[in-house]
This record gives C-alpha cells, sequence and structure tokens, in this order.
C-alpha cells in the first residue's frame, strides 16, 4: 500500500537518516526497510458507553430500580408507609406531590439536575440544589453491584480482593469499581446489544452534532500481530450516518490540530486484538453526557473486526467526579438514578489518586464500551494521515497533491 | 386571499384542456392554414416559468405533472404524446390556486400588478384587462387575443362581483389563465413553407418558446418575446442575435442540466429503491448527492471547461460530498462546517484509479440496477439505449430467469457465469451479446455504486470485447467507448431531438450526419452544438405528419 507522504515524513528524522546512512556505508543492514513502509488506519468512533454486564451474581438484594423507586424511596424515609408514598409520587405532576392530608413532600424529594442544568434549581423552598451539594443529604443506601464477573480492564496488574473476572475472556483482577456503583440501577442493568439507557441517548443524540472522535492505528502490517502506536483525536466534523442510523464507515475527518485532544499510546496487535501500554487519555467532547473523557492509567482490549471495524473496552481510573457530574446535568429524571447515592458510592468506592490533603481518592477504575468504524483522517488542508480499510479491495492513499481547492 | 374558481371557470378550463373549445378559435391571428401541436411542460419548465414570471420568491409548492413517457429515447419526445387527465387538472389548478394567491397577495400587489383598481372592492375591466394582457403575453409565450382578454377579464368580474373583492376576482382568472393549455402546453404553430414541401415552420412566438425552453428550460424572457413581436425570429440575422445572447447567459446550464436528466433517464429516480438493507451507505441524501454529482460534473465538463462530451467517460475529475466519498471510498478535504450547506468539493481521482467516467458515478451505477443486486443486463443495455442510441428489443414473455438471479448458485458463483449459461439459450443470446459485456465489466461496482472486487468469494472478472476489441477493466471500455463514432452521433441526435420533441426528418437526419462528421473533427462542444442547432433553421420547423 502506498503511504501518505506525510507519514513518511513524520517518521523520518534526522537521527534516524544519519543511522541508516552509517549503517547503510558500513554494509550493514540493520535498518529494517519495512519500518518505512508503515501503514495508518484511521477510525472514528461509532459508540462509547459505560460497559455493562450483569449475572444473577450481580444483584442478588434486587436492584435499586428507577427513578420512581428512588422518589418513593425518599418519601418512606420521611415516614410514610409505601402506599401513601406511592400516592404522593403518583401526584407530582398533578399537584406537586402531597400526602393525604395535603401537606407538599414533592418539593423535597425532587431534585432538578445540577451544575450546567438550566432549568429550576430551587428545591424544597430554598435557593440551591442539593445535586450540586449532595453531601447536605443523606446516603440513601443504594444496592451495589457485587458478584464474580464484570466487564474492563486489569488497570493495575494484579488481582485484589476488589477485582472482577472477565466473563469473555476469563482474564482476573478486571478494576472496575464504577461498576459497583452502578451496576444494580436498572438503566445500567443491561446486556448488549442493549445500550444503558442514558448514555445511549445521549450519544445518538450527541453524535449528530458533536466532532467526531477519532483513533488511528500504525503498523508495519496491521494485517498481522505487531508492535503498533495508537492514537486518539477529535476531529473537525461530526459523522456521517448510513441508512441504518449507525455512523457510516469510509468518511472522511479533519483532525483537529489542537494537541489537548491528542492522546498516543505504544499498543500492539495479538491474534487480532490491539491492547496498549498504560497511559493518559483525554478527549473533549460536545455531547450533553461527554463534556470530555479522560483517564489515567488508560488501557484498552480491542478486537479487530473482519468489516474493518473494532469493538472492545477502554478503561482507565477516571476523576468520578466527571461521571458524577455527566449524570447531575442530565438530572435524575434521563439518568434514572438517586444522584445522592451515586455521588456516596462514587465517593467510597473511588480506588486511585489520592488527594494528599484529605486522602479520599479522587479517581475511580471505569471501563467503557467503544466500537469505531474505518474512517480517514486527513489534516486541515486535505492531506491523508490514515487510510480508511473496511472490507472489499483496499484503497492506496491518493497522492496528497490530487486534491484542489475548489469548493463549488 | 383563498377563493375558489366557479364551476362554469371549471368547465371552460376542462373544456380546453379537451379541445372542446379549440385554441385558436380563440386567437385572433389565426390563418386559415395555421396548424398547431403540442408538448406538454415538464414540472421543471412549469416551475421555472412560474420563477421566471412572477418572482423567485413565488413557492411552487408540489409537483402536479404526472411521469411523462420516453419515446425515442426522451422524455421531451414523449411529452408531445401527453395530454391530461381530470385528475391531472384538478391538481394544476390547486396548484394554480396557490401561486395565484401569493402572486395577489396584498405584499406582492405593488410589483406585480400594473394598475390599481378604481375600487378595491368593485370589478375594474380596465386594470383586470390590463394585468390580463401584461401577464398572459408571459404565461401564454404569446401575445392575448382580444376575445381572450374579454373572456378573462369576464371571468374576473363575475368573481369579483360574486366575492366583493376586486383582487380575489384578478385570481379567479389568473388561475383559468394557469390551467389553460396555452400555459401547460407549449402550443406551436405553423403554417406551410412552400420552400420545403412537406415541413411546416414555426411562427415567431412557437420559435421563442421553442428556443428558450431548448436551450434555458423556460419561458423567453421579455427580450426574446419582444424578438418574436418584432418578427426579428422569423430572419437568420435576427435569430442568431437572440441566441448568441442566450448562449451568453449562465441559464444555459439549465438548459443542460434538463437534457442531460432527459437523456440519462433520470425519472428512474422517482422509482428508484436501492435495498438499503444490502447497501446502508445508499441513503437518500446519498441518492440525491449522487444525482447533483452526475449534473455538476457533466455541467462543469461541458460548459466551465468547454471540453470534449467523448472525455466525460473517462474523465478523472468530479465532484464530491463526504457522504459520496464515503461511498466511494475516497478521502476528501473536509470543510464542513456545523449547520452549513453540502459542501462539494472538486475531486479528481489518482491516475490508477478504477472509478473513472460517468460510468463509475452512482447515479448509472443505481439507476440500472435492481433494488438488490447489480445488473451486467440492464447497464449494458442503458448504455445502449441512452448513450448509443440502440434499440434493444424486450426479452420474450416465456424466458426463464431464475437462473440468472440465483445469488446462491452453488457453482455458477458470479453473475458472469450464470450470465454465460443464460445465453446457451439462442433465443436470449443475441441481445445479451450486446449488453452483457458492457455490464459486466462495471460489476466492480455493487448496485450502490461501491468499489468491489470480489462475488461469493470469487475474484470479479471485468473483461470484454467492444468493437472486435479487447478490454480488461471498465477504464479501457471507457476509452473504445468514447472512440465509437456512435456515441457522439446518438448525443446529436438526441439533443436535436430533444429541442424539437419529435424525431428528425430526412432532410434533418442528413444535418445531423454532416454536423456529426464535422464535430467528431473539431471537437464534440456543448456550446458549439447547442449553438449549430439553434442557429439551424430546420430546427424551427414541424413535418406535417406531426401537427396534431
Amino acid at each position: 500500500m502506498l503511504r501518505p507522504e506525510s507519514l513518511q515524513r513524520r517518521k523520518v528524522t534526522w537521527p534516524g537518516i544519519l543511522v541508516v546512512l552509517s549503517l547503510t556505508f558500513l554494509g550493514i543492514t540493520l535498518f529494517p526497510l519495512h519500518v518505512l513502509a508503515e501503514e495508518t488506519r484511521g477510525y472514528v468512533v461509532s459508540m462509547v458507553h459505560t460497559a455493562t454486564y450483569y449475572d444473577e451474581l450481580t444483584c442478588p438484594n434486587g436492584t435499586n430500580g428507577s427513578r420512581p423507586d428512588v422518589l418513593i424511596r425518599r418519601v418512606m424515609a420521611d415516614g410514610y408507609d409505601r402506599e401513601e408514598a406511592i400516592r404522593i409520587v403518583s401526584g407530582i405532576r398533578a399537584n406537586g406531590g402531597r400526602d393525604d392530608d395535603g401537606n407538599l413532600v414533592g418539593s423535597a424529594i425532587v431534585l432538578g439536575g445540577g451544575a450546567s442544568f438550566s432549568g429550576d434549581q430551587s428545591w424544597n423552598g430554598f435557593d440551591f440544589n442539593p445535586a450540586n451539594v449532595p453531601s447536605v443529604l443523606p446516603d440513601p443506601n443504594a444496592h451495589n453491584a457485587q458478584g464474580r464477573y464484570m466487564l474492563g480492564l486489569n488497570l493495575d496488574g494484579e488481582a485484589g480482593p476488589n477485582s472482577w473476572e472477565h466473563p469473555v475472556t476469563g482474564e482476573t483482577g478486571i478494576d472496575n469499581e464504577m461498576w459497583r456503583v452502578l451496576g444494580c440501577w436498572d438503566v445500567y442493568y443491561v446486556n448488549k446489544p442493549v445500550n444503558p439507557y442514558n448514555e445511549g441517548i445521549a450519544w445518538d443524540t450527541a453524535v449528530d452534532a458533536m466532532p467526531a472522535w477519532l483513533i488511528s492505528i500504525t503498523g508495519d502490517d496491521l494485517d498481522q500481530d505487531g508492535e503498533v502506536t495508537v492514537t486518539f483525536d477529535r476531529a473537525l466534523n461530526i459523522p456521517l450516518r448510513d441508512a441504518y442510523g449507525s455512523i457510516m464507515s469510509g468518511a472522511s475527518f479533519a483532525v483537529d490540530p489542537n494537541p489537548r485532544s491528542h492522546s498516543e499510546f505504544k499498543g500492539q496487535i495479538s491474534d487480532g486484538v490491539l491492547t496498549i501500554e498504560p497511559g493518559d487519555f483525554y478527549l473533549q467532547g460536545e455531547s450533553q453526557f461527554y463534556p470530555h473523557l479522560q483517564f489515567s492509567g488508560t488501557q484498552l482490549r480491542f478486537e479487530l473486526k473482519d468489516d474493518g471495524s473494532m469493538a472492545g473496552h477502554i478503561g482507565g481510573y477516571q476523576p468520578w467526579r466527571d461521571y458524577y457530574h455527566y449524570l447531575s446535568v442530565r438530572g435524575e429524571t434521563d439518568g434514572m438514578i438517586d444522584l445522592i447515592g451515586i455521588f456516596y458510592d462514587m465517593k467510597k468506592y473511588a480506588d486511585a489518586i489520592p488527594d494528599p490533603d484529605t486522602g479520599q481518592n479522587m479517581a475511580i477504575s471505569a471501563a467503557y464500551f467503544m466500537e469505531a468504524v474505518p474512517a480517514f483522517h486527513v489534516d486541515e488542508g486535505g492531506n491523508l494521515l490514515a487510510d480508511s480499510v473496511g472490507p472489499g479491495p483496499k484503497f492506496s492513499g491518493p497522492a496528497v497533491s490530487q486534491y484542489s481547492n475548489n469548493e463549488q | 386571499m383563498n377563493i375558489r374558481i366557479s364551476i362554469l371557470t371549471k368547465l371552460i378550463c376542462i373544456a380546453l384542456v379537451f379541445g372542446l373549445i379549440p385554441t385558436r378559435v380563440l386567437a385572433a391571428e389565426n390563418s386559415a392554414d395555421e396548424q398547431i401541436t403540442f408538448v406538454r411542460l415538464t414540472s421543471d419548465q412549469y416551475r421555472n416559468a412560474i420563477r421566471d414570471i412572477f418572482g423567485e420568491s413565488i413557492q411552487v409548492s408540489g409537483n402536479a405533472a404526472s411521469t411523462g413517457v420516453r419515446e425515442a429515447g426522451l422524455m421531451a419526445v414523449g411529452g408531445r404524446r401527453l395530454t391530461l387527465s381530470a385528475a391531472e387538472v384538478e391538481t394544476y389548478e390547486v396548484l394554480a390556486l396557490d401561486i395565484a394567491s401569493q402572486v395577489l397577495s396584498p405584499s406582492r400587489r405593488a410589483t406585480l400588478i400594473p394598475c390599481q383598481p378604481r375600487d378595491e372592492s368593485a370589478a375594474d375591466n380596465t386594470c383586470a384587462s390590463t394585468f390580463i394582457e401584461s401577464v398572459g403575453l408571459h404565461l401564454f409565450r404569446r401575445p392575448l387575443s382580444k376575445p381572450e382578454i374579454e373572456t378573462y377579464a369576464a371571468m374576473a368580474a363575475t368573481a369579483t362581483e360574486s366575492l366583493g373583492d376586486f383582487y380575489a376576482g384578478l385570481q379567479s382568472a389568473l388561475v383559468g389563465m394557469m390551467v389553460a393549455p396555452d400555459f401547460l402546453f407549449r402550443i406551436e404553430r405553423s403554417v406551410s413553407n412552400p420552400e420545403q414541401p412537406g415541413m411546416r415552420r414555426l411562427d415567431a412566438w412557437s420559435r421563442a418558446s421553442r428556443l428558450s425552453f431548448f436551450l434555458w428550460d423556460t419561458t423567453p424572457n421579455p427580450a426574446l418575446l419582444e424578438a418574436a413581436r418584432n418578427g426579428d425570429l422569423l430572419f437568420e440575422d435576427g435569430l442568431i442575435q437572440q441566441v448568441d445572447q442566450m448562449m451568453g447567459s449562465a441559464r444555459i446550464e439549465d438548459g443542460l442540466r434538463a437534457f442531460f436528466a432527459d437523456m440519462l433517464a433520470f425519472d428512474r429516480f422517482d422509482t428508484l429503491d436501492i435495498d438499503t438493507n444490502l447497501f446502508p451507505k445508499f441513503t437518500k441524501n446519498v441518492e440525491d448527492e449522487a444525482r447533483e454529482q452526475t449534473l455538476r460534473t457533466i455541467s462543469h465538463h461541458l460548459l466551465n471547461n468547454n471540453a470534449d462530451y467523448r472525455d466525460l467517460f473517462d474523465s478523472r475529475e468530479t465532484f464530491l460530498t463526504p457522504a459520496l466519498a464515503a461511498l466511494y471510498g475516497v478521502p476528501i478535504p473536509i470543510r464542513q462546517e456545523l449547520g452549513g450547506r453540502v459542501p462539494w468539493v472538486a475531486y479528481t481521482y489518482p491516475e490508477d484509479h478504477v472509478r473513472v467516467g460517468l460510468l463509475g458515478q452512482a447515479t448509472f451505477l443505481s439507476l440500472f440496477s435492481h433494488p438488490g443486486a447489480s445488473s451486467p443486463t440492464l447497464r449494458g443495455k442503458a448504455v445502449r439505449e441512452h448513450l448509443l442510441c440502440q434499440t434493444i428489443p424486450p426479452p420474450p414473455g416465456d424466458v426463464d430467469f431464475s437462473l440468472v438471479r440465483d445469488g446462491n448458485h452453488p457453482d455458477l458463483k458470479t453473475v458472469r457465469d450464470r450470465l454465460t449459461q443464460h445465453r446457451e439459450n439462442p433465443t436470449c443470446a443475441g441481445c445479451h451479446m450486446l449488453m452483457d459485456p458492457i455490464g459486466l465489466a462495471l460489476e466492480i461496482f455493487d448496485a450502490s455504486g461501491v468499489y468491489r472486487t470480489m462475488e461469493n468469494g470469487e475474484t470479479i472478472d471485468t473483461s470484454g470485447q467492444w468493437a472486435g476489441q479487447e478490454y480488461v477493466d471498465v477504464r479501457e471500455l471507457a476509452t473504445l467507448l468514447k472512440d465509437d463514432p456512435t456515441l457522439t452521433s446518438c448525443l446529436i441526435q438526441r439533443a436535436y431531438n430533444y429541442g424539437t420533441a419529435r424525431e428528425p426528418s430526412r432532410a434533418e437526419v442528413q444535418w445531423l450526419n454532416a454536423t456529426h462528421t464535422q464535430l467528431r473533427d473539431e471537437g464534440v462542444h456543448w456550446r458549439e452544438l447547442m449553438q449549430r442547432i439553434s442557429k439551424n433553421p430546420d430546427f424551427y420547423t414541424v413535418p406535417e405528419a406531426a401537427t396534431n
């Protein structure tokens, strides 16, 4: 395959040239030619959401239900019996949620979205929103996920008492404490092909307006096992949809030159599975759920598929306040969770990056499902950076000079 | 204003349409020798005429014209066979009501009505007649006769008296004119020509219409109508002057687009149904963009570059949108901004790229495919019929196609294998030998235009023979095709027939052959061809046999 000139330029550095010249002069060609024949394949992320998995061991005491259950429990915590609590919650839209004596209860149990939520931020007669200051309310002690199996990655290289076993690969030491927080909420208590409702809807809405997230893989021969370089970038343009509403493969994306959303990892392809060495990851988003996505100690495990796409899990230690923020912006109505409970559980299960003053862990191990389809990456000048390699014939990267700057 | 025309008006209109009141009876200047022919306006011509008469702000919602019929390879020729059904008249009436209410809305009266009534609640025959005479010239593409003006003025007066609103009355008259055959049809008036027995000459007004719809796909502009009124169009120098002026206008692109949309059978887009379960990239947007890609490519090539028509078949230059680029599997520069218009980008395929010319575009590839599979036969037939003006007879009624359609056949894995087997039936072989080799070269493109190299695990063989010469792929086929004189003679013939909406006479065939011989040597350039046809006196004739 012809490699774009721009990529060749990127790899050939002056020290590299000197080494080659020296070795050639000595008649020892130790510098393998295939290094210069690397290929780069481009992808666009076509779906991302919190990894979910459940079996009969996940929530042995039942799930936490959904938003009505949250509200009913809050009313019951004020001393009402279940039947009256149900009547109060059922009447929220009609009368604001009043008890049998006409007392207004609803205003004390309904939280607006927090943070950047633009609606009514008042609560129970006060001019503030507990979603922004969740510690003012008591921990509702929601059920947390248990059991043996969960999707994710072994972030610390160890198999400890809190780690999971991967249900597909059997790998032990899976670190995913965020699943303990989320796993017993009904909207997360799903298995593929069902997506977690809140994030699935948010992603489906966002992709038509959000600059795409891009992945590239560079290596000597990406159809074979070997070492690779994996990059993540943000695009300047949004994805296209195909007739299924899925992200269209083979489209072109201009890579945002802003380095803020550029992450690069050493990686490996082995038996059609892509993995990376741990590192920091940051992607800016414009979704109503992901203003950004960031991890430290990032790892991934993507299966490379015959149709050119890849799918798997990416994870790392994520600032848990990020995720709480995502949920609070969406609010309890969209999120179908108890924001207060999530706050306390995130804080409790956070397992990395302790605050030097308080000792409170600020990050939580997490895993996200991610899927990507082939895409061309170009720079702002139209130069090809990565080929789209899907099913069927493989096109060579076209010469840079073929582009015309004439827009009609 | 929202009124409906009276039953009487409707009856008059329907009577006009069905010829119960011959139009020429209403016209003042009929000679005993005059004969008329009809060509129904296409929906685009209707739309363009309204735009040019009343302005771009008038919305034409809906499409009143039913799909026409293709005759001698062109919908334009079939347009001479079209009449109007009662249902279509109703549809045109609804459309006319909507347009008339816009034209006569208070905000537009000052610019579109040349006078003001003495009293807006009473009839004003003078003002109504002024409007009718003025707008009638453009709608009917000829001056209205006195009886016609009186008829429509009376219609306006009756409605005004009934509704108590001058403009409502005027709306009634305007609707009446817009559902009259003089507007919905190109009515060509001709007289006998002593110098050319068997051929009749068009009058000046009919010449203006023929020329305008041919070059601009719209109604004659004021300058052309003035040239008709002066009789300039009846003389060579006056005609040449008008043609030259029209050829210098950007509107020549409208005419080019309309012609190629007809010649390349874009009417098939109306019923195109590529199965998106099988070809998910072929969305409705992609379909629309593919259509535009083809017209944009042709227009740029023939008008902007003034390049040879033949080069359209192996040209690597085209225009792409992000979605089309994804369909074709090529990268393009991205300038897309959120919420912006579809960003078209000029694009040139690399030298060794297999996708060249019009035959490599999704328009041709999808229009001549089955919903779920490509069809070498349909594609080959399309090349023969639409590009080479050849006729392939329909298959016999008792042919068994099951083998050809069996995409899961255990032994005959490729469509080439199955068609080869099919051609062993001597009844089928004759026609399939003409069609299949062309289409098989295009088998590397599926029904949606996506590139592929394999079919059921077998490598697709694109080789074949054209006029005794072998080719290995579609690129070599394109080179052979563009060198075939039939390609250019077909274009010239179709362009001429498109303008006259009929097949040529014997004398015209001789002129076409001579023109073809010259242009093949000099280059088949669109502007030159249009000029030659438009300035040919025979172009403004009608054979005796063609008159209705």
